[in-house]
């Protein structure tokens, strides 16, 4: 007969599996179940429509090494996720230090910044498009006083900038918010011993500041990164890929692969690479952070 | 290798579920057998393309004459809920959620398994470029006209004020009159970005092509032509207005609408278009009179050429559709109900050979171009047995952007060739 211990112990364990179990059942179904049938679909030729897409093995993923599209895609991808990254940092945490107190010009500010955030991509590429277009706004007003017009949206690496851009825009005040909540739990003992031992306002920044920050560093910059790197409604509105395909991003180019051109095998095997290459930028970043992070606690 | 049973259910089920997660809708699976019920009640439904013209109201009103004649009836119309009719199908058929009829789509390979072959009813025959879009011989998608491609339409004060009589009939007059076009002050030819820049060089590219190479796309099929080679003339012909200042080298930056918008606001002289753009026409308001003439053809090719023609408001029944016969009451219905489709031809721009209707002047116009045209062809992706692989218009249109981006003529035509190579 098993002791009262054990007992106990047993009915702890199947508490823990029943309270585990409807969270355990969502992630199951919502996230492992359909990574392992984009797997199994990328391993197809399935088009969407037939009953019997064939098994191609590795077919679609040594397609991927030829694709034209696909590279430039990649680029534009790691261009945008790269500069929006650092865009999104250095201002979200620019704003928050302008912004971290609690008068009402602050609040008002807070919610100006974050705006932009609750509106869809595609409203605000539309809104974009119409300001920056070769007839908007802006270069209505430019060639009535006799310029030029500006190709915000027609040449190749303007319209790239103008998107990395707008993306910012769109999305830095998530990041200002974040960052806000960072500040706020640095103790401001910590500001003020620094200040009475002399330092200045950056040297205060610099070396107290910022390195109690850490973690909300680590969180910004990986949400940035994962966010931008499956970066898709926007480009849709703002260039709809263009001139020239010089903007698609990967995601654009599985959605368009997939369903425009029928080839969800060759989608699913790019979704799985993108999956992939997301994950592991985002456990690299959080590590180097982590270490960094070690460094100066220790 | 082909999949066994037990493959084919999880694929079935990987199918739905991965469209769940992607379109956060319903399960089910691949089903070749459903029940065809031919009762006369009950709820049809209809899966439609729904644009600034062809609005949900619109369909409301077009099914409504049928559900008061058939008692019970009710023609349930459905919007896309993805990006467009296709995916939309797809996500829906994936989930055992599909429609009974759809409304848009072309067949192609892919799409005939689920489809009901219409070859025996003989209204489907009589349907416009049925017999064209058919499919090894099948008819599958029946419509209400056709839709004109190869149109330019032009503004009749900017061709008085260049002098110019005579709407041209051949490419070299077409860059002459732009030269004029350009010293009177106009934008010689407008074009936007988006879907735009490509689709105006192949309905501009049709009525001459079509001459050149009377069997494009099988020839393409066959390996006897490449697509891009085959365009090459066209897209030097394109790149040199480019340089000459006859298009805008600032176009990418707009979208459809603005091209519209510029053309019909005057500040350009021409635009090439479909019919379908006699609706924004006729509902713009402008202090000029448009006019429209047939896509001119190379020297010495007989003008007008053939006409790059597509199919209007083509219809599809899903062969699993539960209520079948009604399904097919429904399209047949719609394609040959004279108030259907005079209904249908006057929303959306479309028209059909031998159908008279209340035409503005402009409409007028292009019917008379339509019965003047010795043939309709298709263009680019094509139809039926005349079709290049499924996203060929939008590939082509990305590459023909490159020609804006300092890309040459060749370097386009080899990336449209890449194209269709990796693709066939």
């Amino acid at each position: 007969m098993p002791s009262t211990r054990t007992l106990a112990r047993r009915r702890d364990g199947l508490t823990s599996l029943l309270m585990a179990g409807p969270a355990t059942a969502l992630y199951t179904v919502m996230l492992v179940v359909p990574v392992g049938l984009a797997c199994y679909l990328s391993l197809t030729d399935w088009d969407g429509y037939s009953a019997q897409p064939e098994v191609v093995g590795a077919a679609n993923y040594a397609d991927l090494a030829g694709d034209p599209a696909l590279r430039r895609a990649v680029t534009v991808t790691f261009l945008l996720a790269a500069a929006g990254t650092l865009g999104l940092n250095v201002l979200g945490l620019g704003f928050a230090l302008l912004l971290n107190g609690t008068s009402r010009a602050n609040s008002f500010f807070r919610m100006v910044m974050f705006y932009p955030h609750v509106l869809s991509a595609l409203v605000v590429g539309f809104l974009w498009s119409a300001i920056l277009g070769t007839t908007g706004a802006v270069n209505s007003f430019v060639t009535s006083k006799g310029g030029e017009v500006l190709p915000f949206l027609s040449d190749p690496d303007w319209a790239l900038a103008t998107m990395i851009a707008v993306v910012i825009w769109a999305a830095f005040g998530v990041n200002v918010v974040l960052y806000l909540a960072g500040l706020q739990a640095v103790p401001h003992s910590l500001i003020e011993a620094a200040r009475i031992d002399g330092a200045t306002r950056w040297q205060a920044f610099r070396h107290v500041t910022l390195p109690a920050l850490g973690p909300s560093v680590t969180i910004n910059l990986v949400l940035s990164l994962v966010t931008l790197l499956k970066t898709y409604d926007l480009v849709v509105s703002l260039t709809a890929g263009g001139p020239g395909g010089h903007t698609q991003t990967i995601a654009y180019l599985i959605l368009w692969d997939s369903f425009h051109d029928g080839r969800l095998g060759y989608g699913s095997a790019q979704s799985v690479v993108l999956m992939l290459v997301t994950a592991l930028l985002a456990l690299a970043v959080t590590r180097l952070r982590r270490r960094g992070e070690m460094a100066v606690f220790s | 290798m082909r999949l066994r049973r037990t493959e084919r259910v999880w694929a079935g089920a990987a199918a739905a579920l991965l469209t769940a997660a992607l379109a956060g809708c319903g399960s089910g699976g691949f089903s070749e057998d459903a029940s065809s019920d031919s009762g006369d009640g009950g709820t049809i439904r209809m899966l439609v393309n729904i644009t600034p013209n062809l609005t949900q109201e619109y369909w409301d009103k077009l099914v409504k004459p049928f559900e008061e004649k058939r008692d019970g009836v009710d023609v349930k119309i459905e919007a896309p809920t993805g990006k467009g009719v296709a995916d939309t199908l797809q996500q829906q058929l994936a989930a055992g959620d599909a429609p009974d009829v759809v409304e848009t789509l072309m067949v192609d390979e892919a799409l005939a398994p689920k489809m009901l072959e219409l070859t025996d009813q003989p209204w489907a025959k009589k349907a416009p470029l049925a017999k064209q879009a058919a499919l090894k011989g099948k008819i599958y998608n029946v419509g209400i006209g056709e839709q004109a491609q190869s149109l330019v339409y032009y503004n009749k004060d900017a061709f008085a004020k260049a002098g110019i009589d005579q709407p041209p009939t051949t490419l070299d007059e077409l860059t002459a009159a732009m030269g004029k076009l350009k010293k009177a002050g106009y934008l010689p030819l407008q074009t936007s970005g988006e879907f735009v820049t490509g689709l105006q060089l192949l309905q501009l590219s049709d009525p001459s092509l079509a001459q050149r190479h009377p069997h494009w796309h099988r020839d393409i099929g066959d390996g006897k032509l490449k697509a891009g080679e085959s365009m090459l003339p066209y897209l030097e012909l394109y790149d040199s207005w480019l340089e000459k200042g006859y298009l805008d080298k600032n176009a990418m930056g707009l979208k459809n609408a603005d091209g519209e918008t510029g053309f019909l606001g005057g500040k350009s002289a021409m635009y090439v278009m479909g019919s379908w753009f006699t609706a924004s026409e006729a509902a713009a308001e402008k202090d000029f009179e448009v006019g429209v003439f047939p896509a001119p053809v190379a020297e010495g090719q007989d003008h007008p050429g053939p006409q790059g023609a597509t199919m209007a408001a083509p219809y599809l029944i899903l062969k699993d559709a539960k209520k079948r016969q009604l399904a097919l009451d429904l399209v047949e219905y719609l394609v040959t109900d004279k108030k259907a489709l005079a209904a249908q031809l006057r929303q959306d721009g479309n028209f059909r050979r031998g159908f008279d209707r209340k035409f503005t002047p402009l409409e007028k116009q292009v019917q008379q171009i339509l019965e003047a045209a010795p043939a309709g062809v298709a263009q680019g992706e094509g139809y039926g047995d005349d079709t290049l692989p499924r996203g060929f218009n939008a590939a082509f249109n990305t590459e023909v952007q490159g020609l804006y981006t300092g890309r040459s003529p060749k370097d386009v035509a080899e990336a449209v060739d890449r194209w269709v190579e990796s693709h066939s």
